[in-house]
């Protein structure tokens, strides 16, 4: 064996998450979240602030605790998400379609390319008053609108991801007999899915800020509406909770996307 | 299935590809740039042409059309008498400038999918793998995936899976290039003793001259884009002794036809 094939086989045995130690991994963020609870703490106590204007740390986790053991913040996370998943999964599923599409078929291409130009800088947010003219504050509209907000970013990504390709891979099937479909969907959109993938993370977060901003405006239930609520009952604790609960159902559904993009279509 | 799946005959014995009058073009834009001109000459079954010349000329499209992966604007190309259709050719096996290995599938996966897909069945195509892997040395690396290779590791698993097809016409786009020179050597030997076992005609694309010697019957020159054929330079058996007088001049003529002289010093004297 060379030097570089006994580099090579070691390659193979790299831990994918860098070589630090568990503490340092576990005990680095930690730090990060306590520094910010810390400035936190002491801007409200350096100012001598009311807990209308801003709570404490400590209030803001008691009025998490009430809301947790509460079953009607549930139902708004439930319905929170539930506006999100339909939206979310028809977004991606269509924007990958018509983007694959896009690179595959440069007459559609050209048709479909000044629409999808026009239509992705109307922010999903712009949609809004139309969306409830529309639909009122029903599950339909808010699921339109996330996949709205998610069509534009899958649909530009994908068909860019799929342009991308190495242009090799495809000779090498059609070197290799492959038929054209065959070669579209086992080798191009298998070599573009990495990419895909990452951009379907990134519009995880446009659209979940799609349905929280939509049902600030106009929702019967969900977690803008229960800050919202809270927010013109004066209970800033439980608005500043429900921001948290925002800011942790997000960043939960981004590592489970990021997860199953890693266990499905990693190549190591 | 069991009329494809019988392996294939290590016998595959090459046809003739006949080169005759080809042009062709790109469209940069509005503009159109010619890389082929005229280009005309014939392999016969089983014979081994090397290409030779400066980068960029179009060699690469050659192969290209050779193999069906595009058709010429002008001029025909011929294969065993039919000419050359776009599209799925059976006959041939190729191996690309960049390795190409598709990046979500283990070396093994590499090789073998190209022989499921033309028909082989599981077993079979496991087999020929395995002993592809062995010839160029990969059989540890069976598992590896191709970002864990270097590259002249991943030229090789490449070249593995055009040999694999023991095609009738095998395309080879400067295959040693990246390969580090003692490997390049060995390869090259491994390469001589597989053309013995089967008998395909190769057209082999390289820009080493000694390369094109010692493994070609031929050596096509070409010129400058657009390319057209310089001259056809024949190789015998005595040409191919490094030491010897005759590869000396057939190396010196190669490279004149090339517009590069040998004798280093020749630029420097006057």
């Amino acid at each position: 064996m060379t030097s570089k094939e006994a580099e090579a086989l070691g390659k193979t045995t790299r831990p994918r998450t860098g070589s630090r130690h568990p503490l340092q991994r576990i005990g680095l963020p930690l730090v990060g979240v306590v520094l910010l609870i810390a400035t936190w703490e002491v801007t409200v106590w350096l100012n001598d602030l009311d807990s209308i204007v801003m709570p404490r740390p400590m209030e803001v986790l008691r009025a998490l605790g009430d809301l947790v053991v509460s079953g009607e913040f549930w139902d708004d996370v439930v319905v929170s998400l539930t506006e999100f998943g339909s939206g979310y999964v028809i977004g991606v599923f269509a924007g990958v379609v018509v983007g694959v599409l896009m690179a595959e078929f440069s007459v559609f291409r050209a048709t479909v390319h000044p629409v999808v130009e026009a239509l992705r800088f109307i922010v999903p947010f712009a949609w809004i008053p139309l969306v409830i003219l529309w639909f009122g504050t029903s599950l339909l509209g808010k699921t339109l609108l996330v996949a709205y907000a998610t069509f534009f970013v899958m649909v530009v990504s994908a068909a860019k991801a799929m342009q991308q390709v190495d242009p090799t891979l495809t000779k090498v099937g059609r070197m290799l007999g492959m038929s054209r479909w065959r070669l579209a969907f086992a080798v191009q959109l298998r070599a573009a899915a990495p990419t895909i993938a990452s951009s379907a993370r990134a519009a995880a977060a446009i659209a979940w800020i799609a349905v929280v901003a939509a049902e600030y405006v106009g929702a019967s239930a969900g977690l803008g509406v229960l800050i919202i609520n809270a927010s013109t009952s004066l209970q800033t604790d439980v608005v500043i909770a429900g921001m948290v609960v925002i800011g942790l159902v997000g960043a939960g559904v981004s590592a489970v996307i990021g997860w199953l993009s890693r266990s499905y279509l990693s190549y190591v | 299935m069991n009329a494809v799946s019988d392996p294939a005959p290590a016998t595959r014995r090459g046809g003739e590809l006949i080169v005759d009058n080809v042009s062709h073009h790109f469209a940069s834009g509005p503009r159109r740039v010619d890389v082929l001109q005229d280009v005309s000459f014939t392999i016969p079954p089983g014979a081994v042409a090397c290409v030779v010349g400066p980068s960029g000329c179009g060699k690469s499209t050659l192969l290209n059309l050779s193999a069906g992966l595009a058709g010429p604007a002008a001029g025909e190309l011929r294969w065993d008498g039919d000419p050359v259709r776009l599209g799925q050719n059976r006959d041939v096996g190729m191996a690309f400038q960049q390795p190409g290995l598709f990046p979500w599938m283990t070396v093994e996966r590499n090789v073998a999918v190209g022989l499921r897909t033309r028909g082989h069945d599981k077993r079979d195509a496991a087999r020929i793998t395995a002993e592809f892997l062995e010839t160029v040395g990969l059989t540890e690396f069976k598992d590896a995936y191709p970002t864990q290779l270097s590259g002249g590791m991943a030229q090789r698993v490449g070249i593995a899976r055009a040999l694999a097809l023991q095609p009738r016409l095998l395309l080879l786009d400067e295959p040693f290039a990246a390969v580090d020179a003692f490997t390049r050597l060995k390869l090259q030997q491994e390469f001589k003793s597989l053309l013995k076992l089967s008998a395909p005609t190769v057209m082999f694309v390289t820009h080493d001259v000694p390369e094109a010697i010692s493994l070609g019957d031929f050596i096509v020159v070409m010129s400058h884009r657009p390319a057209s054929v310089v001259r056809i330079i024949e190789i015998n058996r005595e040409d191919r002794d490094r030491s010897s007088a005759a590869y000396a001049h057939k190396l010196s003529e190669t490279l004149e036809c090339l517009g590069v002289t040998s004798d280093m010093d020749a630029a420097t004297d006057d």
